[in-house]
């Protein structure tokens, strides 16, 4: 409790810079190479960028405001909030605690919070005993496009305004059914991703893409960015394997199989690190080798401790959960005053070497690095 | 069915043991609670308690085939992954061809799973442990590659309206489709000789094979009637979702078992009760949905419901316990 109280208050104090915060972040994300201190990344050329799922050009999150007239009318008005997400993790907690932190200032009162477990049946469910409460604002991450759409149409229709993080249901349109959809900068990611691999390995090699094989607009949009960059920008690079995993739990037997043909690998990338990236580097030690750097997504205790003890893992990309909810909170905002906001938002990322792992923990999701990794890092 | 004109009346003496009842009990304590504290939060409106109805009848659906498998001493771990196919083939299928072919597809699922499933039981003398943990994994990969992990959309909106999203009046369809699989199971488990044949083989199998029931069969139809609940369940869910994904049902399994042992089914064989499966079911839709008016936490919601479960369970299974 007291960790989590601690958090909460390096957040309220986080809050009231939040906006600048995500400015940074995304000038970052999007124009300044990654310099990381012993691995020295360069920033290749852009090959894209990323788009929402029906073709929407990006809006940083930097670029929602509400002036303090905005936000006295916000705080005026009494409003309820009702936040569906899609799992519990790390990443979810970070942010819940952008979106909490950010409706305190907005006067905001969050009267119902629901995890799906990724169980889409669960979510309507969810969606369908929470309508019951009116919510002003309903802030969520749909676990499926198709089947919980009917659910969230009918919020929208009973008058609750809806911001979606990084999906949007089948049929719902932007300004009528929903305020706006967040989610991360995902060409950028997997750019950095890339970037950061062709470094580990010196701009040359051989290396295996493990990329995930669903139909996932998150994970898809990764994947191929960094396929893209990796063998548009790194010529001297060649993917001798492209392995695809459907399911997560199975990375392990998926690597290890790849292993046995490709010995020699001098890097592999993995679409997201728990459970395949763990996966994989699981793979790698069971296979006795050494000298395979590994990239991947997201902030992964036991990958984050590798590459703190300088094993496989060279770079995490990550993102900034507590920004995210800041968005989506700020972007409420926009929905409860009939400002039109942006129809597609991105947050920015961050690429962590050993240099800046445990800063990471603190940018990503707001709290220290773990005892394990401080230790490993000799700090 | 084993269902015969002589099977009325009731084949099995029944003895009215008020410990069966705790679980009407406790379903009312935990919705008059709900009732009292979350009157200002729309628990008690009618549109919500409504949701409730449609949100547990595919549970409901799949405890009435669960009651069946547990009182004749056997397991079906393969239930979720049934589900999650019977749905997306349904939904494929609704996509070019006529709802009678598409439902009629969905339920063979069921039926096929389920006559595998018992065939193995029963021909090869394994355990329904592990021959439904085995069907469990090649139906699920069954249900990831029939659409290769899309999910499908169901549009006919005659199917959708008789499946799970339609209403009769103020009363959704599902609760007809709950109420009536109650009815059919209560029936067959309570006055049919195949539901006395069921109770007497999960409780000593070599005892009712002696008195001539042919257990073989009796149990091969428990799977059938098992997966093909939950091929009903899986269509409910299409309809309802107006949608299938290789998701659906996944996590249903250990609810649909909570609520029918909290409902008075012996999980070992022997004793069931599909009344009580049936407010099982609805105890726990009672339960997360209240705790999510309540405001709780996703974690402290978990918390709640696994301490209220297991004041439940201590309550209805302690008559069980005394019985032997």
């Amino acid at each position: 409790m007291d960790i989590r109280a601690g958090v909460q208050a390096a957040g309220l104090l986080a809050v009231t810079a939040a906006l600048a915060a995500v400015g940074v972040g995304c000038q970052s994300a999007n124009d300044e190479p990654a310099a990381s201190g012993t691995l020295r990344i360069t920033a290749s050329k852009p090959l894209g960028k990323t788009l929402g799922p029906n073709g929407e050009e990006p809006t940083p999150a930097s670029a929602l405001r509400l002036t303090n007239k905005e936000i006295a009318r916000v705080r005026a008005g009494g409003y309820t909030a009702a936040l569906v997400w899609h799992e519990q993790s790390d990443f979810t907690t970070a942010l819940d605690e952008g979106v909490r932190d950010s409706f305190r200032k907005l006067g905001i009162r969050v009267v119902a919070e629901t995890s799906a477990n990724f169980d889409a049946a669960k979510q309507k469910s969810d969606v369908e005993t929470i309508a019951a409460k009116h919510p002003s604002v309903l802030l969520t991450l749909p676990v499926d496009p198709v089947v919980t759409a009917s659910a969230y149409k009918a919020v929208a229709a009973q008058g609750t305004k809806i911001v979606l993080l990084s999906s949007i249901p089948n049929g719902m349109e932007y300004g009528r059914d929903y305020v706006t959809m967040v989610t991360d900068d995902l060409f950028q990611m997997g750019k950095r991703a890339a970037d950061a691999l062709a470094a580990a390995i010196g701009d040359k090699g051989t290396i295996a893409y493990f990329f995930h094989d669903a139909n996932h607009y998150v994970t898809n949009q990764r994947d191929q960015a960094f396929l893209r960059t990796i063998t548009n920008s790194y010529p001297d690079i060649e993917v001798v394997a492209k392995a695809g995993i459907a399911d997560p739990n199975r990375a392990q037997e998926v690597a290890g199989a790849t292993l046995v043909r490709h010995p020699d690998l001098s890097g592999a990338y993995v679409m997201f690190a728990q459970p395949p990236g763990e996966g994989v580097l699981a793979a790698l030690r069971a296979n006795g080798n050494s000298s395979t750097k590994l990239v991947t997504l997201d902030l992964d205790e036991p990958l984050a401790l590798d590459m703190a003890k300088g094993g496989h893992t060279s770079a995490l990309i990550i993102d900034r959960p507590y920004e995210l909810g800041h968005a989506m909170a700020i972007a409420a905002g926009y929905g409860l005053l009939s400002k039109p906001a942006p129809p597609f938002i991105t947050g920015p990322a961050i690429t962590v070497t050993r240099e800046n792992l445990a800063q990471a923990y603190q940018e990503s999701l707001h709290r220290s690095a773990p005892k394990s990794i401080l230790d490993a890092l000799g700090r | 069915m084993a269902t015969s004109d002589r099977a009325w009346p009731p084949v099995r003496l029944q003895v009215v043991d008020p410990q069966r009842f705790v679980v009407y009990g406790v379903f009312v304590v935990v919705f008059v609670f709900f009732a009292a504290t979350l009157h200002d939060d729309g628990f008690l409106t009618q549109t919500n308690l409504l949701n409730i109805v449609r949100q547990t009848t595919p549970i409901t659906i799949m405890a009435v085939g669960v009651v069946f498998v547990l009182s004749a001493g056997e397991i079906d771990l393969s239930l979720g992954a049934v589900v999650a196919l019977s749905a997306l083939v349904t939904a494929d299928l609704l996509q070019d061809h006529s709802a009678v072919l598409a439902v009629g597809a969905g339920l063979a699922v069921g039926v096929a799973v389920g006559v595998a499933n018992g065939l193995f039981v029963t021909a090869l003398v394994l355990p329904s442990f592990l021959v439904t943990f085995a069907s469990l994994a090649v139906v699920t990969g069954l249900a990831r590659s029939v659409t290769d992990l899309r999910s499908v959309a169901v549009e006919n909106r005659d199917f959708a309206a008789i499946f799970g999203s339609g209403d009769v009046g103020p009363v959704p369809g599902l609760a007809f489709w709950a109420l009536g699989a109650t009815a059919v199971g209560h029936f067959l488990l309570r006055y049919s000789r195949f539901g006395a044949h069921v109770l007497a083989i999960g409780d000593n199998a070599q005892a009712a094979r002696a008195t001539g029931i042919r257990v073989d069969r009796v149990r091969l139809l428990v799977f059938v009637l098992s997966a093909t609940s939950a091929a009903v369940a899986g269509i409910l869910y299409a309809g309802r979702l107006q949608g299938a994904t290789y998701t659906l049902g996944e996590q249903d399994l250990l609810t649909v078992i909570a609520a029918v042992v909290i409902g008075g089914t012996r999980l070992f064989g022997g004793e069931g009760s599909v009344i009580g499966a049936l407010v099982g079911s609805l105890l726990m839709g009672v339960l997360t949905n209240g705790l999510v008016l309540w405001g709780f936490s996703a974690s402290e919601q978990l918390i709640a419901q696994g301490t209220l479960l297991l004041v439940a369970i201590s309550l209805t299974l302690r008559g069980q316990r005394a019985d032997g």
